[in-house]
């Protein structure tokens, strides 16, 4: 097993080496493509170190434009879990506020967050609110989708055994709905990341005066490749790396899951 | 739990439509009185704009046509993607040494929404169809590979020494085994590819088009019309709900004997 996983992680290295050096040899050696097209790696790496310190030509460095980003992204991001996560709560333990919340609910759920951004910029401007009200709106469908799913999940005889007990049906809630829920709940919490860190890209592709989506929006206007591929790589970063924290968060928060799977 | 007829049609037709009417109605009433008037149209107006633009053209073209263009950049680059991922994904799954070699690669891709590869896109592509169908294969493939992927390593040991020990060949563990079993993963996998598609057709369109659904929105944003903004909208989730609705019978019909109980 030992000797089989190095010779793995070896074809691994090996197979993105090849991939780096095919991707220079067709740019910078054999000049298959030309260089506004697409660069070759080397030139991408360098315009990535250079973009931490170099504001130019966008009016901002990387470190800024993904401060901007991450500042809006969460800021709906947590607005969506605030209020998506107690009402997919609501809708499923309360049979009138289903019925209502529902049908709205179904209506808005398959418009994607990016159809939202011109409406959004007619009401809110071109500022924080917009973008954040864009996030808003594509994280919180899969957060009110999996509470939702969550706590409908929950096993009828818990319910039983509790009402047996003489539990309240506040406690019911607390105490064997919600745990029941967790999983799903955090479920829902990532891809609600995931779809929160896509709108604001897109938004600010669309409006915005910083941001990484801005920064690839300005330099196609250029035509610098180099730092469109820095942009998609910084955003891929921060995507990768804020689904990373979340996986601790559920790891804590969501203790009896390993034992279930 | 048994309920009589006249009960189901009351909570499927009868509560929902009051839930929306009230739900428009506060729309109405919210806008009428307040500063929003300025911005946001009424739902009366919306609504009857919405049902008129599948006669009355806007721009070019009816709202049928803005579909079906939209439709058009999608189907095509979505069966591609979707072929591609999940061969790709099941290979990846069963062979450790594709794994091993492309794992790497398509982890490098995965993480970057598709929406953030418009501009680089338009670069290489063009601002024609080409860039657009990219898109959507991005779109498509990253997920349906994921679930593919996820389907062909979770499969079930036992059955699989179950077979050997049978006496199945490789080539029939991974026929007759490894393939059903992924199958219900790829489907989650398809729907997710869908909707992900849709709603990248759309961004695109909004980057750079002169027909589609996105389109009638960007446009709306251009002239400050706010009606024809909510009539895309409307349009483009009605749109998303039936593909998905759609998406949802297939697996119905090919996956009959995975019905989750419920």
């Amino acid at each position: 097993m030992k000797k089989s996983d190095k010779k793995g992680i070896f074809l691994s290295v090996l197979s993105v080496i090849a991939f780096l050096g095919i991707w220079y040899l067709c740019t910078k050696v054999l000049k298959l493509v030309p260089e506004n097209t697409l660069p070759d790696p080397v030139k991408v790496f360098s315009t990535f170190v250079d973009k931490f310190t170099n504001p130019n030509p966008d009016g901002g460095t990387l470190l800024q434009h993904m401060g901007a980003s991450l500042q809006v992204a969460l800021t709906g991001y947590i607005m969506a879990i605030v209020i998506g996560i107690p009402l997919g709560i609501l809708m499923a333990w309360n049979k009138y506020v289903d019925r209502f919340v529902r049908p709205i609910f179904d209506l808005i759920k398959p418009i994607p967050g990016v159809a939202w951004i011109p409406l959004m910029i007619v009401i809110f401007g071109i500022g924080l609110q917009s973008k954040a009200a864009v996030v808003f709106f594509s994280a919180v469908v899969p957060c009110i989708l999996n509470s939702y799913t969550g706590i409908r999940q929950t096993k009828e005889v818990h319910l039983w055994v509790a009402r047996t007990f003489g539990g309240t049906r506040n406690q019911m809630l607390f105490k064997i709905a919600i745990p029941t829920a967790l999983p799903y709940i955090m479920t829902g919490t990532r891809i609600a990341l995931g779809a929160a860190w896509v709108a604001i890209v897109a938004a600010e592709l669309l409006g915005s005066t910083r941001g990484l989506g801005f920064m690839i929006q300005q330099a196609r206007g250029i035509y610098r490749t180099d730092i469109i591929i820095v942009g998609m790589l910084a955003i891929g970063i921060c995507g990768a790396f804020l689904t990373a924290v979340l996986g601790i968060i559920e790891r804590i928060v969501v203790k009896g899951r390993k034992s279930n799977d | 739990m048994i309920k009589n007829k006249t009960g189901r049609i009351f909570e499927i037709i009868f509560y929902p439509l009051v839930s929306i009417l009230i739900f428009l109605i506060i729309w109405d009433v919210g806008v009428k009185n307040s500063e929003l008037s300025v911005v946001m149209p009424g739902p009366w107006e919306v609504v009857s704009k919405f049902i008129q633009s599948f006669a009355v053209p806007i721009g070019k073209y009816t709202m049928v046509y803005h579909i079906l263009y939209s439709l058009m950049r999608v189907v095509p680059a979505y069966i591609v993607g979707s072929l591609a991922g999940i061969i790709l994904g099941i290979l990846m799954g069963w062979y450790p040494v594709i794994n091993r070699i492309l794992r790497p690669l398509y982890e490098l891709i995965r993480p970057i929404p598709p929406i953030a590869w418009i501009p680089i896109s338009i670069v290489w592509f063009g601002i024609g169809e080409g860039s657009k169908w990219f898109l959507i294969f991005l779109a498509a493939f990253v997920p349906i590979t994921l679930n593919a992927y996820a389907g062909a390593t979770t499969v079930d040991e036992t059955l699989i020494k179950c077979s050997k020990m049978l006496g199945a060949s490789d080539g029939q563990v991974f026929k007759t085994v490894v393939l059903p079993y992924s199958v219900p993963h790829i489907f989650t996998g398809l729907q997710v590819g869908l909707s992900t598609s849709w709603a990248t057709v759309v961004a695109a369109e909004m980057i750079r088009s002169t027909e589609g659904v996105g389109w009638i929105i960007i446009s709306s944003m251009d002239t400050n019309n706010v009606v024809q903004s909510l009539v895309g909208i409307m349009g483009i989730g009605v749109v998303g709900f039936i593909l998905a609705i759609v998406m949802r019978k297939i697996e119905e019909v090919l996956c009959r004997w995975n019905r989750i109980e419920t």
